[in-house]
């Protein structure tokens, strides 16, 4: 392919990107004041909040929503003018989790901030909590027959890469062949690991309202999984598209490619549609539970002063500390999570050797 | 289906949660052979330590109502396989008589406030 070629590519892809955050972006705008003039989030203010210091705690909301931007335009010229398109993926992926990880911390920080002026009736902690007895296992939300199609089309993707190695072992280069596969294998893993988090993210509920509450939490639990199921098929899609591009004569190469290219455009816009219809019923569900303080039985904001903690009798994997959340390294999804990361760091400095 | 704690509520938080199980276990609402949550997901979805959802369901295992199996979590267990005295039986419910008297309801009131709260249990376990 051509350089001009690739270069209209990754433009194309990094338009649509931005098309797709600035659409978020208009979503989390409006995300504090969703429930009424007298909410902030999910904290319920005093009538005068928004005509005093909470005009400020609103507006430092919208500009730290704007960080991910900043640090992503500079990276992204560079990127352009030096013509390291590579390294624009990268910059993509980065950005998902940055932009996620970004938006939790700043609501957080702004619920904070604005708990200092909420109505002192709405901050005590009611008595009663309800919570539901339907065990929740990974494998409850697992559909087996995606399970088996994912994994015949990874199977059928290595099985075809072996042949075509072997077919000319010395004509061949062992992580040209292999490496994309292995790296998108490596994601499937990833997500089965969120898929995990999801699943075990909990579920504490007020009597009051128990059955909005608790369909609002499944149908967003659900949500999620799904999202990281569609990305583990996007996955498989391009590890099973590799051998394909391979084996392909030149000739074939660039229409092959076109087809890729318009597959994966139609699928990203008819999942953007679908996500925005559900995102719309997901946030109906919730509005229709009111918010409320739910009691600290553990005792987080004492035991989680620190970004990190070590509780081995506390179940979760992340605790609500008075300063914000704690991950807890006790838990044994953080040791999961710790091997999985060292796990990608080994995979590219094995793939980059020898480049 | 709900089980609720209350933090007004005098017993410890593991009573709560095994007598909780243990009515819904009696109006029929948890059958035998239904699977119970985790350990672990009933002490994160509540927010408590881990000890305290273990304490209430080694109580619920020492009573027969459920059975664990390491690995394959919590079930509830044939009722017709619990063995237990009839000592052992009045007991909780002579401390229940007890705090009634000393409050002071009479014996009519009393008699009729558990022909009521028998009724309920009955009915759920139809």
């Amino acid at each position: 392919m051509s350089p001009h070629s690739s270069f209209q590519y990754v433009l194309i892809i990094y338009l649509l990107w931005w098309g797709t955050r600035i659409r978020g972006c208009f979503r989390r705008w409006q995300q504090p004041l969703l429930r009424g003039p007298e909410w902030f989030f999910n904290v319920r203010v005093q009538p005068d909040f928004y005509t005093g210091t909470g005009r400020k705690i609103l507006h430092r909301y919208w500009m730290r929503m704007f960080i991910p931007f900043v640090l992503d335009i500079p990276v992204a010229l560079a990127a352009f003018l030096q013509g390291h398109l590579q390294a624009m993926f990268w910059l993509i992926a980065v950005q998902a989790g940055l932009i996620h990880l970004n938006h939790v911390y700043s609501v957080d920080m702004a619920e904070r901030q604005a708990r200092r002026f909420a109505m002192p009736e709405a901050e005590q902690p009611v008595a009663a909590v309800a919570f539901s007895l339907q065990p929740r296992r990974l494998r409850d939300y697992t559909n087996p027959k995606v399970e088996w199609a994912l994994a015949l089309a990874s199977v059928v993707a290595l099985l075809w890469l072996v042949r075509y190695y072997y077919a000319a072992p010395e004509h061949h280069n062992l992580r040209l062949v292999f490496g994309v596969p292995a790296f998108y294998l490596y994601m499937q893993v990833g997500l089965l690991l969120v898929k995990r988090v999801v699943v075990a993210w909990r579920t504490p509920v007020p009597q009051t309202q128990a059955a909005e509450h608790m369909e609002a939490r499944e149908e967003t639990r659900k949500f999620y999984l799904k999202m990281c199921d569609w990305n583990r098929a996007a996955a498989a899609a391009a590890t099973l598209f590799w051998p394909i591009m391979l084996s392909t004569s030149e000739a074939s190469f660039a229409r092959l490619r076109t087809v890729w290219f318009a597959v994966w455009m139609a699928t990203t816009v008819v999942s953007g549609i679908w996500i925005e219809v559900k995102r719309k019923q997901l946030l109906a569900m919730a509005l229709r539970a009111r918010p409320v303080k739910l009691p600290d039985l553990l005792h987080q904001s004492e035991i989680a002063k620190w970004p990190v903690c070590y509780q081995p009798s506390a179940p979760m994997l992340v605790l609500k500390g008075a300063r914000g959340y704690s991950l807890n390294l006790a838990n044994t999804l953080s040791y999961l999570g710790a091997a999985y990361l060292a796990g990608m760091v080994a995979l590219f400095a094995f793939l980059r050797m020898g480049h | 289906m709900f089980l609720t704690i209350n933090t007004d509520d005098p017993r410890p938080i593991y009573q709560q949660v095994a007598d909780g199980i243990k009515e819904l276990i009696a109006k029929g609402k948890l059958e035998e052979g239904a699977a119970l949550p985790p350990v672990r997901q009933l002490a994160a979805d509540l927010g408590v330590n881990l000890n305290t959802i273990a304490t209430a369901y080694r109580e619920l295992q020492k009573e027969g109502l459920i059975t664990v199996k390491h690995g394959s979590g919590s079930v509830v267990a044939s009722l017709t396989s619990t063995e237990r005295s009839q000592d052992e039986l009045l007991r909780p419910l002579r401390t229940a008589l007890t705090q009634m008297v000393l409050a002071g309801l009479p014996s009519s009131k009393i008699l009729s406030m558990a022909a009521h709260e028998l009724r309920m249990v009955e009915k759920g376990s139809k």
